[in-house]
């Protein structure tokens, strides 16, 4: 890993970097597995050192984070064989992990001109990049009242609809209504269709607020 | 004797009078201004509605579902009345989706395919489907929070079904946009099955045309079009109809048309309840379609097809919808005999 994409990481982490630098790097970091473990790397060390002067991470976000970790059944064995309470590393960990989370997942929004109402202008941090299932986050970080259903994950599914479908789907999203369109589009560009039988079973399990 | 009414009596009465008419009134208000009055969470669907297909912009989100996610770009323009919009994937597939003016182009290089599809010019590329009363009648519609979502004030707009055969929304507006910052495809228990959660959104005045190329090398690649004209309506020889709808949908649009790749006419009919759409095509079964095994199910993403086979036509229902209701839907379409000449279909 070159020299410069080490310092980018580093300034990303610190909240330092330019917005439009941070988008091309969230990209890269969405699908570079070797740069996704460097920064995981990163963020356990920044995390430490920070935890010193006050971890500088979302603190409802780290909190859930947290949480979730701590309620892993292999950390909670864990907890419960040694019987020694919450050891040091725990929330550093802990911390780290949240800080990992939202690496990966920052979120700009902002206006290239003034536009009516408000201007945007915000540089914003945000869960985005994590699946639901995986993190429990953006529900709850966003402090929404209702409970949050983790589905099962089911078995990755790889079928590519032919292009008879690809046509159907084409035609009928001119009809959609505009939010349901870009769910449709998006399934489709993403490549997951496949047949009935394999769609996941339903069963949600848990409920985390 | 009767006693004089003090002032603050006479206060209480008056406002007791016009509580009562306030109740009386508001029983007799129609579903609309029911939805009108409880007010913000409809009027925020449509202002989403309006931003969405109205503004200029660029942005990053996830989709997740099925365990999966994915990152994807859109680009979304309307210039001097034309809307173009770019959809790509940034992560897997690598398709695209280009639509520019009334041609829909779709690159899907794992199959080393384009797709284009010319929509009649006339058709209202912004012509889906409104809020009207019967989609009060259908879902429970509240903003459930005011609350903060990546540091912006969001309204969070739930969309509940209120029964089986639709999906509900749980959507997180931004104030100052409309924007949906966050959208949340639930299935009728409430449990969600699809997000999409924007990572990056820039609102621009100008986006340029270079936005809106292909990355998609198309070297090698087979082009499937729909370049002829499509049928005229009514020189269908039958008219095709759904003889019973779930509750609340009805027929929004019906056009004859070719499919890229194609040389035979479908039929496309369009049911809608106010937010969710299934399309119906019909198409004479070809012969070397004769041993596909029908029916036949299909999803992508949270959304629904279904294909059989009804009096030697092939009919395949597509909807953002649970895969009951385009079964439901696709079993009940029926041909008609054709209209005396002179009459209009519908």
């Amino acid at each position: 890993m070159n020299e410069e994409l080490d310092s980018q990481l580093s300034a990303m982490f610190d909240d330092e970097l330019a917005p439009e630098e941070c988008e091309l790097l969230a990209r890269r970091l969405s699908r570079d597995e070797q740069l996704k473990a460097r920064w995981g790397r990163y963020a356990v060390v920044g995390a430490a050192i920070r935890s010193e002067r006050g971890v500088r991470l979302n603190a409802p976000l780290a909190g859930l984070v947290s949480a979730v970790i701590l309620a892993e059944p292999a950390l909670a064995a864990a907890q419960g064989a040694r019987r020694t309470g919450v050891r040091w590393w725990q929330p550093v960990a802990a911390a780290a992990v949240a800080a990992g989370v939202a690496a990966v997942s920052v979120l700009w929004l902002r206006a290239q001109a003034p536009l009516a109402g408000a201007p945007l202008s915000a540089h914003l941090t945000a869960p985005t990049a994590t699946a639901p299932g995986a993190a429990v986050v953006p529900a709850a970080a966003a402090g929404a009242p209702d409970s949050y259903v983790v589905p099962r994950a089911p078995a990755v599914r790889a079928v590519v609809p032919s292009t008879e479908l690809a046509n159907y789907v084409v035609a009928h999203s001119v009809f959609s209504s505009p939010v349901t369109r870009r769910n449709l589009l998006s399934a489709f560009m993403t490549g997951e269709a496949g047949s009935a039988a394999e769609e996941p079973r339903d069963d949600a399990q848990g409920n985390v607020q | 004797m009767r006693r004089a009414m003090s002032s603050s009596e006479r206060l209480v009465a008056l406002t007791l009078a016009w509580a009562v008419a306030g109740a009386a009134l508001a029983d007799e208000r129609t579903p609309a201004q029911k939805m009108a009055h409880e007010s913000a969470p409809a009027q925020w669907l449509e202002r989403m509605n309006q931003a969405l297909t109205t503004r200029n912009y660029d942005g990053t989100f996830s989709h997740w579902h099925g365990g999966r996610v994915e990152m994807l770009r859109i680009i979304h323009r309307v210039q001097d009345g034309t809307v173009s919009e770019r959809l790509a994937s940034l992560d897997g597939s690598g398709r695209e989706f280009i639509r520019s003016g009334a041609s829909l182009t779709c690159y899907l290089p794992d199959q080393r395919t384009v797709l284009v599809e010319q929509r009649p010019p006339d058709e209202s590329l912004v012509g889906f489907p409104a809020l009207n009363d019967q989609t009060a009648s259908f879902y429970d519609i509240r903003e459930v929070s005011h609350t903060r979502l990546n540091r912006r004030n969001t309204h969070v707009i739930t969309v509940s079904p209120k029964d089986e055969y639709r999906y509900g929304y749980r959507l997180w507006i931004d104030d100052s946009t409309a924007m949906p910052l966050k959208t949340q495809l639930c299935d009728t228990r409430g449990h969600v099955i699809e997000q999409i959660v924007f990572a990056s959104l820039t609102l621009s005045a100008h986006i340029p045309d270079s936005a809106f190329k292909p990355e998609v090398s198309t070297a090698g690649f087979k082009w499937l079009r729909n370049e002829s004209a499509p049928p005229a309506l009514a020189a269908a020889t039958q008219a095709w109809n759904a003889m019973r709808l779930p509750p609340g949908f009805r027929i929004a649009a019906r056009s004859a048309q070719t499919l890229p790749g194609s040389a035979d006419p479908v039929d496309h009919l369009v049911f809608t309840d106010g937010l969710a759409s299934v399309s119906v095509f019909v198409e004479p079964q070809r012969r070397e379609q004769a041993d596909q095994p029908v029916p036949e199910s299909a999803t992508v993403g949270s959304s629904s097809a279904f294909s059989t086979v009804i009096d030697g036509h092939k009919i395949t229902a597509v909807g953002e919808v649970p895969p009951d209701t385009v079964r439901f839907i696709a079993n009940q379409l029926k041909a008609q005999e054709p209209p005396p000449v002179g009459s209009r279909r519908p």
